[in-house]
């Protein structure tokens, strides 16, 4: 990995007798794009919170561009950008002005303020709604919007806590390309996200489940985990008609370790003794016609799926 | 690196004055309330008793006990609303509330008053509202007083009584009670508007989002603090300018001080009421909590403010509780300023307490920003 942009030891933020994260761990390289994942309620806003200053760290240390979060805060301020997952813009000022605001805010003035205005305008396409108050613009614009505020000071490293939540799919891939662009220009990514496409696109993606960062890697790296990838099993991809019912039929098979419907088809982890004809038999059996069976390796899904279940369980045998 | 106390200060100026005046229900509600408490508190809180409704049983019917009628008109405290025929019809006038008063005239009234023994005339009360109550009693007992002493002057031959008392009425000559009240409403009409403003400003971010936003840019407390103040200060000036006209031209009372005075300590009290909501907005976690949470401070302020009773004859626990409201101070600047004329070195206490108390409300905000706001 190249220099460090972000690096977190043993962070940890306790409300009451609540820990909300629980010594976590991590570290992000200039220019990349890390995707930080988990289930509503696990922690990922806590920790960007802290990042940003937002919130005290309870104990264990960060540091942004080597600055330390807790005593170095001021220069940190400079150099990050924010944007919540409320798309945080005042409604009653135009699209314009939300950007001169988000300028004045961080010192900018005169010719340079307006010319960096010009430029964010120009990269969100903004333009046809300079003039519209906030509080008219529809989700994907807003979005834009604030993306464009949290931009006006040129960060070197953007946090963004769940920024397509509730975007249409053609404003979320055009997210993606500005965010590639963003980091193709050196800038530092940090991404919270409940969707696994977005996830692939990530340079590195942590999981964080019940307080605990339980996994950290590229994306590729984390799909050859053993704990994903057991010995003795393989994963086949089932495509065929009536996928629920075929999905209670595999279900009854010896050596179906878990099977879990994608569209279309399902993904099945068995074990390595099972043959494809004998899943083949048994979905004729239930009146299923044809199915197409081949192997594949995980998704990224599957490897959260597997290593929160392994997580719970470890859990519940500790208590 | 710029290290600026106020860093940030332009931005949310140039923000909040968009926001102001783009979100026309703030200003109405600044507005309009304290505006109808003005004019509501100065025309109902007119103690001065006058033509009180009268009824009266005269069983004497001479020309003496009708002069003693007109005596009690003449005072303009009282008006004779009707006669009766009964001692029994007076009490029921009153009781029904036609009459705050009765007058009962005996029949051997002129006689006795000739013949120069005690007359005797049974004056009945409506005790239920005592401030009327005592100014007809006193009254009532002044005209007995007058006839019975010059009666005694023309049997004595004496040209003036043993005693004269010659009262002189300072700064409010004619005792009229707007001059006495108008210069606290004004304290208290003011806190209306401002402490809620600034509560729900600050509340309103919160509840947005836009607070964190603030909080992760290197905007400065105090910077973001006076931004968030100096708009509703100028509103409030604005107001506080429009109340004193109205009490200088409609409720006619006089400024005897000086008006630059008069108008520092406006805009000394309302930075301090503007520093309270926003003390207030950094506790509540949404706008109906502000708006208890101002009411709490705002009702009691009403009452220990000595803006309608006197803070000197309260128990010494209000008269303390009294003493933690900057209205307490402002409203005894007003009249000291409006009406007593006082000058700089006679009213400078409390201005310097209302000025210290600005300061701490404002130092204390900032200190409870420091915490980080989760």
């Amino acid at each position: 990995m190249s220099e460090a942009m972000i690096q977190c030891e043993g962070l940890m933020k306790r409300f009451g007798t609540f820990t909300a994260v629980d010594h976590v761990s991590f570290s992000v390289g200039k220019g990349s794009i890390f995707g930080f994942l988990g289930p509503n309620g696990s922690g990922k806003s806590t920790v960007i919170r802290m990042l940003c200053g937002i919130l005290e760290p309870s104990d264990g240390t960060a540091k942004i561009g080597g600055h330390d979060i807790v005593r170095e805060m001021e220069p940190i301020k400079e150099m990050i950008g924010y944007m919540s997952q409320q798309f945080s813009l005042y409604d009653e000022l135009t699209v314009n002005e939300n950007l001169i605001f988000s300028g004045k805010l961080y010192g900018l003035r005169d010719k340079e303020l307006k010319q960096r205005r010009d430029e964010m305008i120009e990269t969100t396409h903004l333009q046809p709604f300079i003039d519209r108050r906030a509080s008219h613009l529809s989700g994907g614009w807003r979005q834009r919007l604030a993306m464009a505020c949290s931009l006006m000071h040129k960060p070197t490293v953007l946090f963004l806590d769940e920024p397509t939540a509730g975007i249409d799919p053609v404003a979320r891939r055009e997210l993606w390309d500005l965010l590639f662009e963003f980091a193709g220009g050196g800038m530092t990514l940090f991404v919270t996200t409940h969707y696994m496409d977005e996830a692939e696109r990530c340079d590195h993606v942590g999981y964080i489940y019940m307080s605990k960062l339980i996994v950290c890697g590229e994306p590729d790296e984390l799909k050859q985990m053993p704990d994903v990838n057991p010995p003795g099993t393989r994963r086949l991809d089932v495509t065929c008609d009536h996928v629920t019912m075929a999905l209670q039929a595999v279900h009854q098979l010896r050596g179906v370790r878990s099977a879990t419907v994608f569209g279309q088809s399902m993904h099945l982890l068995v074990d390595e003794s099972v043959k494809r004809a004998q899943i083949d038999e048994k979905l004729r059996s239930a009146g299923i016609g044809h199915a197409e069976i081949h192997e594949i390796g995980p998704s990224l899904e599957d490897v959260f799926v597997e290593l929160s279940a392994k997580h719970a369980a470890e859990q519940q045998k500790a208590a | 690196m710029k290290h600026n106390l106020f860093r940030g200060l332009g931005a949310i100026l140039f923000k909040e004055f968009i926001v102001v005046w783009r979100d026309p229900m703030t200003l109405f509600f600044m507005f309009f309330p304290p505006l109808i408490e003005m004019i509501a508190f100065g025309y109902a809180l007119d103690t001065d008793v006058k033509h009180m409704a009268m009824v009266v049983y005269n069983e004497d019917r001479t020309v003496e006990s009708r002069q003693l009628i007109d005596r009690f008109v003449n005072t303009e405290t009282f008006r004779v609303v009707g006669e009766v025929q009964s001692v029994d019809q007076l009490a029921s006038e009153i009781r029904k509330g036609r009459a705050y008063v009765g007058l009962q005239i005996p029949p051997t009234f002129t006689r006795d008053v000739r013949a120069g023994n005690p007359a005797q005339v049974q004056l009945l009360v409506d005790g239920s509202n005592s401030t009327t109550a005592l100014q007809a009693l006193n009254t009532g007992l002044g005209i007995a007083l007058t006839q019975s002493v010059e009666s005694l002057l023309r049997e004595t031959g004496r040209h003036g009584v043993p005693i004269e008392i010659r009262p002189q009425m300072l700064y409010n000559p004619a005792m009229r009670s707007p001059n006495f009240y108008v210069p606290g409403v004004i304290g208290v009409v003011l806190q209306i508007g401002t402490t809620v403003a600034t509560a729900m400003a600050l509340v309103r971010e919160r509840e947005r989002g836009t607070l964190e936003q603030l909080l992760v840019s290197p905007l400065s407390r105090a910077g973001l603090m006076l931004g968030k103040i100096v708009p509703y200060l100028c509103i409030g000036m604005a107001m506080a300018v429009l109340l004193f006209v109205i009490m200088r031209f409609v409720f006619n009372v006089p400024i005897a001080g000086n008006v630059v005075a008069m108008l520092f300590s406006a805009l000394v009290y309302v930075f301090a009421l503007l520093s309270l909501g926003l003390l207030v907005g950094t506790k509540a976690e949404n706008q109906m909590q502000a708006l208890q949470m101002s009411m709490v401070f705002l009702l009691p302020s009403v009452f220990f403010s000595g803006f309608i009773f006197p803070r000197e004859t309260m128990p010494w626990i209000f008269y303390a509780l009294g003493a933690l409201f900057p209205t307490t101070y402002f409203i005894s600047l007003m009249r000291a300023i409006i009406l007593r004329g006082a000058n700089f070195f006679e009213y400078w206490p409390h201005l310097a307490i209302l000025i210290g108390m600005s300061i701490l409300l404002f130092v204390l905000c900032a200190l409870r920003f420091r915490k980080k706001i989760g």
